[in-house]
C-alpha cells in the first residue's frame, strides 16, 4: 500500500519537470498571445466605436445642418406668398369688414358661412378656389406657371398636399383644392401661427392625415399687415412628410446597413430609408440618449430598429427647425445616423475569430514541441537522478556519458566527479572502520578479559536498572545453574529487602546525576574522582552505621558504584563493584577479638605482678605474725598488711575499671590527655621495675568523641612498645598539642629503634620483631585501625639505636571530611 | 402731426393732459436702448473677455447666450405678445435675414435719412387698411465691435464694411392710434 503510494508519487514527480516546461512554454508563448489579442480586440472595438461614433456624429450633424437649410429654404420659400401684396391686400380688407361685424352677430355668420362650404355652395366654392389669390397660390406650388425670379423646386411641388389661406378669423380664403375645413381659429397650427396677433412661422408634428392617406406635417405662416404689424391671416401648407425628406436622406447610405434617418423628440420617425415613416423607435431607453440640443454620439444598448446588439449612433439636432417646432409644439427634430453592429464590428471580430484560430494552432503546436522540447530537457535530468538515487545508495556506478552540451552535461560531470571521490574516500573510510572495528573489539575482548579476571564481581547495568553486563566473577557468585541474566533488573538478581532496595535505588540516581558522594558518617576519603576506581586498596572500610555493605546470598559484599560514560545521545550507565568481605570480616573480627584477649592477658599479667609484691608482703607479714608474741610488733605488721591490702584493692580497682568499659561500645567525650595518663600508669604496672625516665608535656585538649577503651588500647600498644623497645633504660616523652584543629599526640622513645626494612611493615597483622610471648603482632595494627576509624592517621618514624617516634593525628571535629594529610 | 387728431377729441372732452406719440416713441426708444446696450456691453462683451460664455446666432444648441440683435428680437416678441398695442423691431437695409428688411416705403426712408443723419428720428402717421399706426424709427449705431465682426463675416450678410459708429440698421417704434 505504502510503496505503491510512493512510486505514484515519484511517477508524478518524474511527469512534473515536463508539465511545468510545457507550462512554462505555455505561460510564456500563449498567455502574453492571448492577452495581446483580447487587448488588441478590445482594444480595436473601442477604437472602432471611437471612430465610427465621430463619423457619425460628423454625418448626423451634417445631414441636419443640410435639413435645416433645406426646411429654411421652404419656410422662406412659402414666406414670398405670406408677403405678396395683393394677399395682404385682400387679408387687410377681410380685416377690416371683420372690424365692422358686431360681436354677437359673427358666430352666426361664420356657422353660415360653414355650413355653405360644407355643402358645396357653388359660389363660396367659386370663390375661394378661383380667383387671383389662387392662381398666386397655382403659381407658386407650380401647377402651370412658374416665376422666373423663384423657380419652384420639382420636390416642392409633389410634395405639398394641400395650400391654403385664412383670414384673421380663421376663415379659409382661398385653397387649391375644395377638402381644407372652412373654419380654421381653433385648430393648433392656426392658432400657433396667428399668435395673438403677433405672428410666428409654425411647423406642426408628423401625423396622420386620413385625407391623404399618408404621414404629413404642416407649415403655417402668418400674413402681416403691410406694416407688419400684426398678422391678418394665415397660409398653411401641408407636405408629406416621407415624400418631403427622402430626397434628403433616402440617399445617403453607407455599408450595407449604414443611414441616416430625421426623427423628432418623442421618437416618431419623420424619414428613414428602412423604417416606415409615422413608427415610433421601439426603444424608449434610446429617445433621450440620441436628442439631446446638441450633436454628439452614444454606443447604445439597441439600434433603434428593433435590435438588441450594442450600436453606435450618432445624432444631431435640426437646430434652426427645431427653435420653430419647439415654440409650435415643443417638440424638436433629430438626425439619426446609424449601422447595424454586425456591420460595425464585423471586421474585427472576423479578424478576432481568425486570429484566435491561428492563436490555437499556434497553442497547439507549442505544446506539441514543447513536449517534445521539455522531454529532451527531462531525459538527462531523469538520468542524473537515477544516478544520484543509486549513489546515494551507496551503489557506485559506471559514470553517466551524456552530451547535452550544456548546464546538465556539466551537473553531469559533476556527478561522476562527486561518484568518483565519494569512491576513493569510501575505499579509505573501510579499511579505516574495519580498523577501528578491530580495535574496538579487541578493547571489548580485553576489558571482558579483565574484568572476568577480577575475582570481584562487576555488574554494569542500565539506565532502567536492567543488567547489562555481569564479567565471570559475578556470574559465578550471583547467577545460579548459569542461567540467563542479561537485560532483567538489578533487582531480580539481587533478593533484597525493600529498605535496601530503595536505599540502592537513591544511590544509583545520585551516581546517575553524577553528585553521588559517601555518607555524611562514613569515612571522609574517597572524592567522587575515586569512584571510577572500583578496585582502590584503600575501599578497605569497617567504619559502622551507612556502611556499603550487602548481604548476599549469605554472604557480605562491600560495594561500590560507578558512572559509566555513555556515547553521546544516550543516558549513561551505571557500574556496580562487589567485594566479598566474608572471611575477611570474620578474620577482622576474630582479630579484634584475640587481641582483646592478649591485652587483656598482658594487662592481667601486669596486675599479678602488681597484686604479687604486696601479696608477697601480706604473707610474709602473716608469717611473721604468726611467730610474733610482742603485740607491738603484731600492731605493726597488721598494719602492714592493711597497707598493702590497700594497695591491692586499689590495683584491682583500676584493672576492674579498665575492663569494665572494654566492652562498652558508646562513644562519650574523651579527654586525651586523662587518657594518656591513665594508659602511661597501667602500663607502668607492667613494667614495674623499669629504668625508664618518662616525661610528659601535655598542652590542654578539646574532648574528642571516642570509645575511651578503643583509644586508650591504641595508646597502650604505642606506649607497651616504647617501654620494650627501653629494656636498658631510657626516656619516654608522652606529648600533646593542637595543630590545624587537629590534636598531635607525639610518643617518642630512646630505645633500640627498628630497622628501616621493617619500617613499612610495622602496621601489618602479625608483623613482629619482638620475642616469642612479648608481643602478638597486632598492636600496631590495631592502633592503626583505631585511629583510622577516628579518621586520624597514625605515622611512625624510627632510626636503629635511637629511638622511635610515633605521632597520633586526631581531627578536633570527625564530624568535617578531613583534609587527608598524606606522610 | 399727431395733434390734428387730439384737438378732435378735445372739442368734445376736456382737455386731458396727455403725453404725445413722439414723447412715448423716445421714452420708450431710450428704455429699449438703455436695456440692449447694458446687454452688449455689461453682460456679452463681459462674459465673453472673461470667457465664461459666448454669445452666437445658434445659441440654443451650442451653450451660448444670444446676440443682442437677438436680444431685442426676443424683447419685441415679448412686448408684442404683451398685447399692450405698442411694437418695437429692430430693421436695416442691409439685413441678414429679409424678414428684417423695411417693410414699408416709410421705413426705407427713414433708414436712408438716419444713415445720413443719425440724430434726426423719422417719425410719420401710417395706416394698413383703416387702421393708423405712429411710427418713429432711431438709428441704430455699431456700439460694439462685435457688432461689426459679426455683420461683416456672416455668410448672409449683404454689407461686409461695416465700421464702428457706424448706422447698421435702426428701431421702429409702432403705436396704434386708436380709440
Amino acid at each position: 500500500m505504502e510503496a505503491a503510494k510512493v512510486s505514484t508519487k515519484s511517477e508524478k514527480r518524474k511527469k512534473g519537470l515536463t508539465r511545468k516546461l510545457v507550462l512554462s512554454m505555455l505561460l510564456v508563448g500563449a498567455l502574453p498571445l492571448v492577452i495581446g489579442l483580447l487587448l488588441a480586440f478590445f482594444q480595436g472595438t473601442q477604437e472602432i466605436r471611437e471612430v465610427s461614433g465621430t463619423s457619425f456624429e460628423a454625418l448626423a450633424t451634417e445631414t441636419a445642418r443640410k435639413l435645416d437649410l433645406v426646411v429654411a429654404d421652404e419656410l422662406s420659400r412659402t414666406a414670398l406668398l405670406a408677403i405678396n401684396t395683393h394677399i395682404i391686400q385682400l387679408l387687410e380688407t377681410r380685416r377690416d369688414a371683420l372690424s365692422e361685424v358686431k360681436k354677437n352677430a359673427l358666430a352666426p355668420l361664420l356657422q353660415q358661412e360653414n355650413e355653405a362650404w360644407t355643402n358645396k355652395d357653388s359660389d363660396l366654392l367659386s370663390k375661394i378656389s378661383e380667383g387671383p389669390i389662387v392662381q398666386e397660390l397655382l403659381r407658386h406650388v407650380g401647377g402651370t406657371y412658374l416665376d422666373a425670379g423663384f423657380p419652384v423646386p420639382v420636390i416642392t411641388r409633389s410634395t405639398t398636399r394641400s395650400l391654403y389661406l385664412t383670414d384673421s378669423a380663421g376663415r379659409l380664403v382661398a385653397s387649391l383644392d375644395d377638402k381644407a375645413p372652412y373654419l380654421n381659429a381653433g385648430e393648433n397650427w392656426w392658432k400657433g401661427a396667428f399668435h395673438n396677433g403677433v405672428g410666428q412661422p409654425y411647423i406642426g408634428p408628423i401625423q396622420f392625415d386620413a385625407q391623404y392617406q399618408t404621414y404629413t406635417f404642416t407649415l403655417a405662416l402668418p400674413i402681416m399687415d403691410s406694416l407688419r404689424y400684426e398678422a391678418i391671416g394665415v397660409l398653411r401648407r401641408i407636405y408629406d412628410a416621407k415624400e418631403f425628406f427622402a430626397p434628403s436622406i433616402d440617399i445617403i447610405r453607407f455599408g450595407k446597413t449604414g443611414h441616416v434617418m430625421l426623427i423628432d423628440s418623442r421618437g416618431v420617425v419623420l424619414s428613414c430609408p428602412i423604417l416606415p415613416t409615422g413608427t415610433s423607435l421601439s426603444d424608449h431607453t434610446l429617445i433621450p440618449l440620441v436628442t439631446p440640443m446638441h450633436p454628439g454620439w452614444t454606443p447604445a444598448p439597441g439600434d433603434g430598429h428593433g435590435g438588441q446588439a450594442t450600436s453606435i449612433i450618432g445624432f444631431a439636432p435640426l437646430s434652426n427647425t427645431s427653435r420653430i417646432t419647439q415654440s409650435s409644439n415643443e417638440l424638436s427634430w433629430h438626425m439619426f445616423v446609424w449601422q447595424s453592429s454586425e456591420e460595425l464590428f464585423g471586421p474585427i471580430q472576423h479578424f478576432f475569430k481568425w486570429t484566435a484560430a491561428f492563436g490555437l494552432l499556434g497553442v497547439g503546436l507549442l505544446v506539441t514541441l514543447g513536449y517534445l522540447a521539455a522531454h529532451r530537457i527531462a531525459a538527462p535530468i531523469r538520468q542524473l537522478q537515477e544516478a544520484a538515487r543509486r549513489i546515494g545508495h551507496g551503489e557506485f556506478q559506471e559514470p553517466i556519458l551524456l552530451s547535452t552540451g550544456d548546464e546538465i552535461e556539466e551537473l553531469a560531470e559533476e556527478v561522476n566527479r562527486m561518484n568518483q571521490q565519494l569512491a576513493s574516500q569510501f575505499a579509505g573510510l573501510e579499511s579505516q572502520v574495519e580498523l577501528k572495528t578491530q580495535e574496538v573489539k579487541y578493547l571489548q575482548e580485553s576489558t571482558t578479559q579483565i574484568l572476568d579476571s577480577v575475582p570481584d564481581p562487576v555488574i554494569m547495568i542500565g539506565p532502567q536498572e536492567q543488567i547489562e553486563y555481569l564479567n565471570q566473577a559475578s556470574k559465578e557468585a550471583l547467577v545460579p545453574n548459569n542461567g540467563k541474566v542479561a537485560g532483567t533488573s538489578l533487582f531480580q538478581l539481587f533478593q533484597l529487602d525493600p529498605p535496601t532496595q530503595e536505599k540502592l535505588r537513591r544511590e544509583i540516581r545520585l551516581v546517575q546525576s553524577s553528585v553521588l558522594t559517601t555518607p555524611t558518617d562514613a569515612k571522609p576519603d574517597q572524592p567522587i574522582k575515586k569512584l571510577h576506581d572500583p578496585l582502590s586498596p584503600t575501599s578497605l572500610d569497617h567504619s559502622g552505621g551507612d556502611r556499603r555493605e550487602l548481604r548476599l546470598n549469605q554472604r557480605t559484599y562491600r560495594y561500590r558504584w560507578f558512572a559509566i560514560p555513555a556515547p553521546p545521545g544516550k543516558e549513561p550507565g551505571i557500574g556496580l563493584v562487589l567485594r566479598d568481605i566474608t572471611e575477611e570480616s570474620l578474620l577482622q573480627d576474630q582479630l579484634i577479638q584475640g587481641e582483646k584477649m592478649a591485652s587483656l592477658g598482658v594487662l592481667s599479667a601486669g596486675i599479678g605482678h602488681e597484686l604479687n609484691n604486696p601479696l608477697v608482703g601480706v604473707i610474709g607479714l602473716g608469717e611473721a605474725i604468726q611467730d610474733e608474741t610482742d603485740p607491738e610488733h603484731i600492731k605493726e605488721y597488721a598494719r602492714g598488711i592493711v597497707q598493702h591490702g590497700k594497695r591491692m584493692a586499689s590495683v584491682v580497682r583500676d584493672f576492674t575499671g579498665q575492663v569494665g568499659k572494654q566492652f562498652s561500645e558508646a562513644k562519650t567525650l574523651v579527654n586525651i590527655n586523662e587518657q594518656l595518663e591513665r594508659t602511661l600508669t597501667a602500663v607502668q604496672a607492667v613494667f614495674p621495675s623499669s629504668p625508664v625516665e618518662v616525661n610528659t608535656r601535655l598542652a590542654p585538649l578539646p574532648p574528642l568523641p571516642a570509645k575511651s577503651f578503643e583509644l586508650g588500647q591504641a595508646f597502650t600498644n604505642v606506649i607497651t612498645n616504647a617501654f620494650q623497645a627501653m629494656k636498658d633504660g631510657g626516656t619516654l616523652e608522652i606529648a600533646t598539642a593542637v595543630l590545624n584543629n587537629e590534636i598531635h599526640i607525639t610518643i617518642r622513645d630512646t630505645g633500640k629503634g627498628i630497622e628501616p626494612i621493617h619500617l613499612p611493615k610495622v602496621f601489618d597483622p602479625f608483623f613482629t620483631t619482638k620475642g616469642q610471648g612479648e608481643g602478638s603482632g597486632l598492636g600496631l595494627t590495631v592502633a592503626h585501625r583505631i585511629v583510622t576509624k577516628l579518621g586520624g592517621q597514625i605515622r611512625l618514624d624510627s632510626e636503629k639505636n635511637h629511638g622511635t617516634v610515633c605521632l597520633i593525628i586526631l581531627p578536633i571535629t570527625s564530624n568535617k571530611p578531613m583534609e587527608h594529610k598524606e606522610a | 402731426m399727431l395733434s390734428s387728431s387730439l384737438p378732435l377729441k378735445a372739442a368734445t372732452d376736456p382737455p386731458p393732459r396727455g403725453i404725445s406719440p413722439e414723447k412715448v416713441a423716445d421714452y420708450l426708444h431710450a428704455i429699449v436702448e438703455a436695456d440692449r446696450k447694458v446687454y452688449t456691453t455689461q453682460i456679452v462683451k463681459r462674459m465673453q473677455e472673461q470667457g465664461v460664455v459666448l454669445a452666437r446666432e445658434d445659441w440654443e444648441s451650442k451653450n451660448a447666450i444670444p446676440l443682442p440683435a437677438q436680444f431685442l428680437h426676443y424683447s419685441s416678441k415679448i412686448v408684442a405678445e404683451s398685447g399692450s398695442g405698442i411694437r418695437f423691431r429692430l430693421i436695416s437695409l442691409w439685413p441678414i435675414y429679409l424678414r428684417n428688411g423695411p417693410a414699408t416705403e416709410f421705413e426705407r426712408k427713414a433708414l436712408e435719412q438716419l444713415n445720413a443723419n443719425p440724430d434726426v428720428p423719422q417719425r410719420e402717421i401710417v395706416s394698413t387698411g383703416k387702421k393708423q399706426f405712429f411710427q418713429a424709427v432711431y438709428a441704430d449705431q455699431a456700439i460694439s465691435s462685435s457688432c461689426i465682426t459679426c455683420h461683416n463675416s456672416h455668410p448672409l450678410s449683404p454689407k461686409r464694411d461695416f465700421k464702428m459708429g457706424d448706422v447698421m440698421g435702426g428701431v421702429v417704434i409702432t403705436i396704434p392710434l386708436e380709440d
